[in-house]
């Protein structure tokens, strides 16, 4: 095809925008509403993992040392602990920098006074503060750890652990048949939009078909028109998008104390996802739109 | 050149439109095609324009054989045919200039001969000063000349001309069949299909009757 034909081609489905306006509005309308219902839900699942992998990291497993052990035997301990599988990181915790922090954290009247009983004597153990790389195979590298020598207790989150994991999968499951829902719901919106918005050209592919246009010829306009509106859905659906995050963070985000209660830092900050969103809606808008609206033409262009 | 030789069409739902139809319109010639509503006139058009398959027998048009040419290629058949229909069948969101340069720009025609040639062509039929009006804006009259401008444009080798009248007066009728005929005189096969027999009369020349599916009348009257 020439470069004049396909000019030609191009111009004429950006006019069909234009002449077809009704329908062109209406196809953007629910192509756009589709994608930011999607766009919502993934956000929200995003967020929800969010909350659930800080809440995650929280986790942290400390291993009590039996009294008498020497900073020799200690330091092995602490190599050996760090050459285990799934061990993100070990630190150290003495027992003096325990009763230090004890000290701190208890900042009242009485506090002293429950010291003073202490005396010299420190009563805590020393203990490795540890942190677990996958916290599913929690169970496994806390049995690893229990066969070490001069271990006298283990603290581990473990039951909460087990219920965060189930809820971490349980949101997966429930995210993914949301959204499998909403596409296909969106899908089949969209492809009625552009049926409909074919639908009233019938007449017109019909005559280019008898005055000898190839079905390549008649369809580019239509891909062109499709392209064009998925583009426009998704510039719009990424700027109600952004504006709506935005200003929905900054209304969740006014007191944080309900948040912190719940273990949640902060919401994913617009920028870490805008240009990914801006893409994402600008390229299945304008795949669906595009093939939806060509798909649409098929049935007429047997005549 | 049109052939059909033993062609019959029955439909799905059993109805004979077409029974043992053999008939012959050469290069050149004027044919007028008569016949009563239900006769098997569209069924013909059809066939011609390779919208339906005949049931038996075999079809050529301007040298291709239909029962041979693949639906995907049909538009290589219908390049060489001008159609005229009834309702004029003018793209209404295209000017008289769109509507005309669409069929060479189908065929990817160079730039410069569509400029040339959609204008005269237009001026041909008449319609000079309307070039950028739109079909809602023409009378029943114009737009059939934008028909005959568009199926003229690509000189084709036939142009089939379906109740070409059907929705015009008197005055304009006469107009677009002379118009048919100082075309089919450069040269162009033309075939008009009618019902309207005091046309026929007035004008003359071969006439192709068709009665119930069948062929009773093939000869030059007037």
């Amino acid at each position: 095809m020439k470069i004049s034909s396909m000019n030609y081609l191009f111009k004429q489905g950006m006019r069909n925008v234009w002449t077809n306006r009704i329908m062109s509005v209406a196809s953007l309308c629910i192509l756009s509403v589709s994608l930011l219902l999607i766009g919502f839900t993934l956000l929200f699942v995003a967020n929800i993992n969010r909350f659930v992998n800080g809440i995650e990291n929280k986790n942290e497993v400390v291993i009590f040392i039996e009294d008498g052990t020497d900073e020799t035997e200690i330091s092995a301990m602490e190599n050996t602990i760090r050459n285990i599988n799934n061990v993100e990181n070990v630190t150290f915790y003495s027992k003096e920098q325990a009763l230090e922090d004890m000290k701190n954290d208890m900042e009242n009247e009485n506090a002293e006074d429950l010291f003073s009983y202490v005396g010299e004597e420190n009563p805590l153990p020393d203990a490795f503060r540890l942190r677990i790389a996958d916290i599913e195979k929690i169970s496994p590298t806390l049995m690893e750890i229990n066969r070490l020598d001069k271990i006298d207790s283990i603290k581990s989150p473990t039951d909460f652990i087990n219920i965060l994991t189930g809820l971490k999968n349980f949101i997966g499951i429930i995210s993914l048949v949301i959204l499998a829902a909403l596409i296909l719901v969106s899908l089949v919106i969209i492809s009625n939009a552009s049926r409909a918005s074919v639908d009233i050209r019938k007449r017109e592919i019909a005559i280019m078909k008898l005055v000898g246009a190839t079905n390549s010829f008649i369809k580019i306009p239509f891909f062109v028109e499709g392209m064009f509106i998925g583009v426009l859905s998704g510039v719009l659906a990424s700027a109600i998008t952004c504006i709506g995050y935005n200003e929905l963070i900054k209304v969740l985000s006014q007191d944080m104390t309900v948040w912190s209660i719940m273990s949640v830092n902060g919401f994913i900050p617009l920028n870490e996802f805008m240009w990914t969103l801006i893409l994402g809606y600008i390229a299945a808008g304008a795949v669906i739109s595009a093939f939806g609206t060509v798909m649409s033409t098929r049935k007429y262009l047997k005549v | 050149m049109v052939e059909l030789k033993n062609v019959s069409v029955t439909y799905s739902n059993g109805v004979d439109a077409l029974n043992d139809v053999s008939l012959r319109i050469n290069d050149g010639e004027f044919a007028f095609v008569v016949g009563k509503s239900g006769a098997g006139k569209s069924t013909l058009i059809r066939l011609l324009l390779q919208e339906i398959e005949p049931t038996s027998g075999k079809i050529t048009v301007n040298g291709f054989n239909l029962s041979k040419l693949k639906k995907n290629k049909a538009h290589k058949l219908r390049r060489t045919i001008g159609f005229v229909f009834q309702d004029f069948k003018l793209i209404d969101t295209m000017n008289v200039y769109d509507n005309v340069a669409f069929v060479l720009r189908s065929i990817d025609a160079p730039i410069k001969y569509i400029r040339n040639r959609v204008p005269y062509v237009i001026s041909l039929v008449g319609l000079k000063d309307k070039a950028k009006a739109f079909p809602h804006e023409l009378s029943g009259g114009e737009q059939q000349r934008v028909a005959l401008a568009r199926a003229l444009v690509n000189d084709p080798q036939l142009i089939i001309a379906d109740e070409p009248t059907g929705n015009l007066d008197p005055t304009n009728k006469i107009e677009i069949l002379e118009l048919l005929k100082a075309i089919n005189s450069c040269g162009t096969t033309v075939m008009v299909v009618t019902h309207e027999h005091e046309l026929v009369q007035y004008f003359g020349g071969r006439t192709i009757s068709i009665t119930d599916g069948r062929i009773t009348f093939d000869d030059y009257i007037g």
